[in-house]
């Protein structure tokens, strides 16, 4: 495993290192279409400085938040394609958003050249919460039809997904009240305004022993949470979560569109990155820019749309 | 303790903390950048430092760019920051009548005095305040919006009806764009501009300076008064100011402690509560409002203190105060230190020296500030008008900018600046309309979240009116609204005749015309959004209906007192109109010229084309040279400065 990680790394700084050649030029603008504090501006972060020792060029952070990423991406296309910019890209934000409303943009507008991580959905409770497990969650809210509350970020996100599916899975009622982003929900879930929390495994990191994890919605347990369980151990088939990577202007040529890639990618590789990321309850992936993006995306979106439909969020 | 103030007395993070004042109080001085971009911008310089010194030095900006935005808002009248905002209300009057310096040192005593308790319950009692702030829930927050709401019956200047639909009006407009609590679209009429709703800082510029700068190049008299001699910073005046105002200084700070530790609150609502406190307690001349040095005491430290009490949950819960604290929370994350109670229990080394270290800061931001501040107070009382209104027009375009790096917002600024300009003119206050674009948000976001819990328990009234803490700033909401008609009720209850108003003549039949028409365009934005309203869900529609019904009863009571009563309330507004429609129409032209030949050549063009505009007294060619190569150097520099320090892409276009 060390192994392949260091095969990994070697081969990532070997790549990054062939397209430094004419890329990047300069300081690369990198845009995140959220306020600062969220999971996207942390990941970016946290990139930043190793974007730095591969290049020795800055990766300069900006944001341009507004209506939950649309803004953003709305523009994206108009924006230069020469490698000197590119934006944080949200899933399942980028399939939703179009497919609910006009919102300035398809999600096929949209290029996204890598994949880096994802955050999977979790419930959370207080830690002076009663539910002690799911069930004692779910035997509540059978008992007390739309009593027992959830906060989340924003509605029509990965979030409210959850929440919906989760309800129709359980065969339960419950009321999801919809937070200005991930730091209000967990506000609102400290001080009890709230039953739980649709929450990520981030929230269970950064809010230690204050919050309770009662399942997360990965395939198997989070490395850094061996002690909880997920949705599928205990009956309900529930893998779900945000996808970050980040997405070039339509305009960018092929070269740019790879080595943005590659960079990204090498990125990903460094070990003390994939550790910092782990401990931040984030989970890896690594979707590369070509055929195994356009496969990711093609699967995300035939997935997301039909949760969606079956939710009644989409008609 | 002691090892900590020596580790933050180290040389190095001196002179960070000193840099990093200097620099955020310059920063928040522009309009348009906020202690958020500054914090932003430098993030990336810190990660090869220690830990302790990158925060003392992102705390030291952060602390001087809040302190920053007073210089605008008592200068021009425009806040800097949204936490500025009530320094306008008497900052402003007072440097119209030649007191800006001693304004300007008001203010930063206050800051001083306010970033030092902020910082002192950060140090001292920032676990049990992040407990209570956690008590806050939607229907307090919501509960807190409606009370900074109350404000408008003081700031309506006369006219409570007129402020009403004013704030109704900026409310509406808040709620343009897509919604967080709903997920839908609203009121954009198709616009992709609008998707993202109208951007408060750069409505704060637009609403504010914009009709400052008409109002500039109305009439050839100077923008402040000109003091008859160098005054020094009349520190020993302002000290004096301070001592009178100290119950009001410290219990101002303590408000901004305490709605700073609320993270869904933050600076502009600190100042705001800090302001209409020390407004309703105040027994001095003159009014709050025509330039009583209370208000801005209250304003200032209020919003320094909002620095340390942000802090606390920013440290404390990992949940960030303020937007500058979720910046700052990333870079602790990317230096490894993580936050949350063990933070402070635990080896905390880094905190303890990063609140000694903000304690430096906010001590060196006295001589510091006084020093900036002397300087701005010089630049802005002594340049011509002619190099004046250019030089602060391209502020007010670049600043915009900067914040979303949108062209549209620039567009949008100028246009709301207009708007906001005829709105005064025919007797709309402009602060109302901006309260509802900044508080209407968050009343909006509480009362939908309020509502779908109050329902999913049952108990909608409960959650509403029975939570002790919500009571208790629904009377303090109360008593902010009837304080300003209190010598009327008084007299009432006492059976005495009121006060006679002051006699007015009947209003010219035009002037009655044209206010029915603008309470008409009131009246057809409300219905505009009554009927916007009907193709929403549930949740989108239920706020603004309500708000469109409450502000088409307002226009109605308006309308029919301007009828019966024959009351009208306007500003009228004298001097050149071809130059007051010049203004507005140059920054226009040169704001969609940008895209062609780039920002820098439209922002000479417009400097140069302005300055023609504002100048009224003749000059001999070499006058307009050094007039117009000093207006081109100024607008160079500040396009340099954004461009390579702040790294704002501007657009280059076809020239530069």
């Amino acid at each position: 495993m060390k192994l392949m990680t260091l095969a990994a790394a070697a081969f990532g700084l070997i790549a990054g290192a062939a397209a430094a050649q004419d890329w990047p030029q300069g300081d690369v603008q990198y845009i995140i279409p959220f306020g600062p504090g969220g999971e996207s501006d942390i990941t970016a972060r946290l990139q930043q400085p190793y974007f730095k020792e591969l290049y020795g060029k800055e990766l300069v952070i900006s944001y341009q938040p507004g209506g939950g990423g649309a803004v953003g991406w709305s523009q994206l296309n108009t924006m230069p394609g020469d490698g000197s910019v590119i934006m944080g890209v949200n899933l399942p934000h980028i399939i939703l958003q179009p497919a609910r409303g006009n919102v300035g943009y398809q999600t096929d507008d949209i290029t996204a050249v890598y994949m880096f991580h994802f955050t999977p959905d979790a419930i959370v409770v207080n830690a002076d919460s009663p539910y002690q497990t799911l069930e004692d969650l779910v035997a509540d809210a059978k008992a007390n039809p739309g009593r027992v509350t959830f906060s989340g970020s924003g509605k029509g996100s990965a979030n409210h997904l959850a929440q919906l599916l989760f309800d129709e899975m359980a065969g339960i009622q419950t009321t999801y009240v919809a937070f200005g982003g991930t730091g209000e929900a967990v506000t609102a879930l400290l001080g009890n305004q709230v039953s739980a929390e649709w929450g990520y495994t981030t929230v269970g990191k950064a809010q230690g022993d204050q919050v309770r994890m009662l399942a997360v919605a990965m395939e198997e347990r989070h490395p850094a949470f061996p002690d909880v369980p997920t949705f599928r151990e205990l009956g309900y088939d529930l893998v779900s979560g945000a996808y970050r990577g980040v997405a070039v202007p339509k305009s960018a040529p092929e070269e740019v569109r790879k080595a943005v890639s590659d960079a990204i990618g090498a990125i990903n590789a460094n070990p003390e990155f994939r550790q910092r990321m782990l401990d931040g309850g984030f989970a890896l992936i690594d979707i590369p820019y070509g055929e195994a993006m356009d496969a990711f995306m093609a699967e995300r979106k035939t997935t997301y749309l039909n949760a969606a439909q079956r939710a009644g969020l989409i008609q | 303790m002691i090892e900590h103030l020596l580790a933050a007395l180290s040389p190095l993070n001196l002179v960070f903390a000193l840099l990093g004042v200097a620099a955020g109080t310059i920063i928040g001085a522009i309009p348009g950048l906020t202690a958020t971009m500054a914090v932003a911008v430098l993030v990336p310089i810190t990660f090869g430092l220690p830990p302790q010194s990158a925060l003392i030095l992102l705390g030291a900006i952060y602390t001087g760019a809040i302190y920053g935005g007073a210089y605008a808002a008592i200068l021009l009248n425009t806040p800097g920051t949204p936490s500025a905002i009530g320094t306008t209300f008497d900052g402003y009057p007072m440097a119209r009548r030649g007191d800006g310096d001693l304004a300007v040192s008001v203010a930063c005593l206050s800051s001083v005095i306010g970033g030092l308790v902020g910082a002192l319950a950060l140090l001292l009692l920032a676990p049990p305040l992040a407990r209570a702030a956690l008590a806050f829930g939607p229907t307090e927050y919501f509960w807190l919006a409606i009370f900074g709401l109350s404000l408008i019956a003081a700031l309506s200047t006369g006219d409570f009806i007129k402020g009403m639909i004013g704030a109704c009006l900026g409310i509406l407009m808040a709620m343009i764009g897509l919604s967080e609590t709903s997920g839908e679209v609203r009121f954009t009429f198709g616009s992709q501009t609008l998707l993202g709703g109208i951007e408060v800082v750069s409505a704060l510029i637009g609403l504010y300076c914009i009709p400052v700068l008409i109002d500039l190049v109305a009439r050839p008299d100077r923008h402040l008064e000109h003091p008859p001699e160098t005054r020094g910073f009349r520190l020993p005046e302002a000290l004096r100011i301070l001592w009178v105002e100290r119950i009001n200084a410290l219990r101002s700070s303590a408000i901004g402690t305490l709605v700073g530790a609320l993270p869904g609150a933050g600076g502009s609502i600190a100042g705001l509560v800090a302001y209409s406190e020390a407004r309703r307690v105040n027994r001095r001349p003159p009014p709050y409002g025509e330039g009583n040095p209370g208000g801005i005491v209250a304003t200032e430290s209020a919003n320094n203190a909002t620095v340390g009490g942000g802090f606390i949950p920013t440290l404390v819960l990992g949940i960030p105060g303020t937007p500058p604290d979720a910046v700052i929370l990333g870079a602790l994350l990317v230096q490894g230190v993580r936050t949350g109670p063990a933070l402070f229990s635990g080896a905390s080394d880094i905190v303890y020296t990063f609140i000694f270290g903000l304690f430096l800061a906010t001590v060196l931001m006295l001589p510091v500030g006084l020093l900036i501040g002397r300087f701005a107070y010089g630049a802005i009382v002594r340049a011509p008008k002619s190099a004046l209104v250019p030089v602060v027009a391209f502020m007010t375009v670049i600043g915009t900018f900067a914040i979303r790096n949108s062209m549209s917002d620039v567009l949008l600024m100028i246009l709301l600046g207009v708007i906001g300009w005829l709105c005064k003119l025919r007797g709309f206050a402009v602060s109302p309309i901006v309260l509802g674009l900044i508080l209407g948000r968050i009343a909006e976001k509480g009362f939908v979240q309020s509502w779908t819990i109050g329902s999913a328990i049952g108990d909608l009234p409960g959650q509403f009116f029975g939570r002790p803490l919500s009571l208790a700033i629904i009377a303090m909401t109360a008593l902010g609204f009837i304080y300003p008609f209190w010598p009327r009720i008084s007299a009432w209850l006492r059976r005495r005749p009121a006060a006679p108003r002051a006699a007015q003549e009947a209003p010219s039949r035009a002037r009655v015309l044209l206010d029915l028409g603008a309470i008409g365009i009131m009246a057809a934005v409300a219905i505009t959004a009554l009927v916007q309203s009907a193709g929403l869900g549930r949740d989108a529609a239920v706020f603004p209906r309500t708000i469109a019904i409450a502000m088409l009863v307002f226009c109605a009571l308006a309308a029919l007192r301007t009828l019966v009563a024959r009351i009208v309330t306007d500003e009228p507004s004298s001097g050149s109109w071809p130059r007051r429609i010049a203004l507005p129409l140059v920054m226009l032209i040169a704001a969609m010229l940008v895209p062609q030949i780039g920002f820098l050549a439209s922002g000479l063009l417009m400097g140069l084309a302005l300055m023609v505009v504002a100048e009224y007294r003749p000059h001999r060619p070499s006058g307009w040279l050094i007039l117009a190569v000093s207006v081109a150097v100024a607008i160079l520099a500040f396009t340099l400065a954004f461009r390579d320090l702040l790294a704002v892409p501007l657009p280059a276009g076809r020239l530069f």
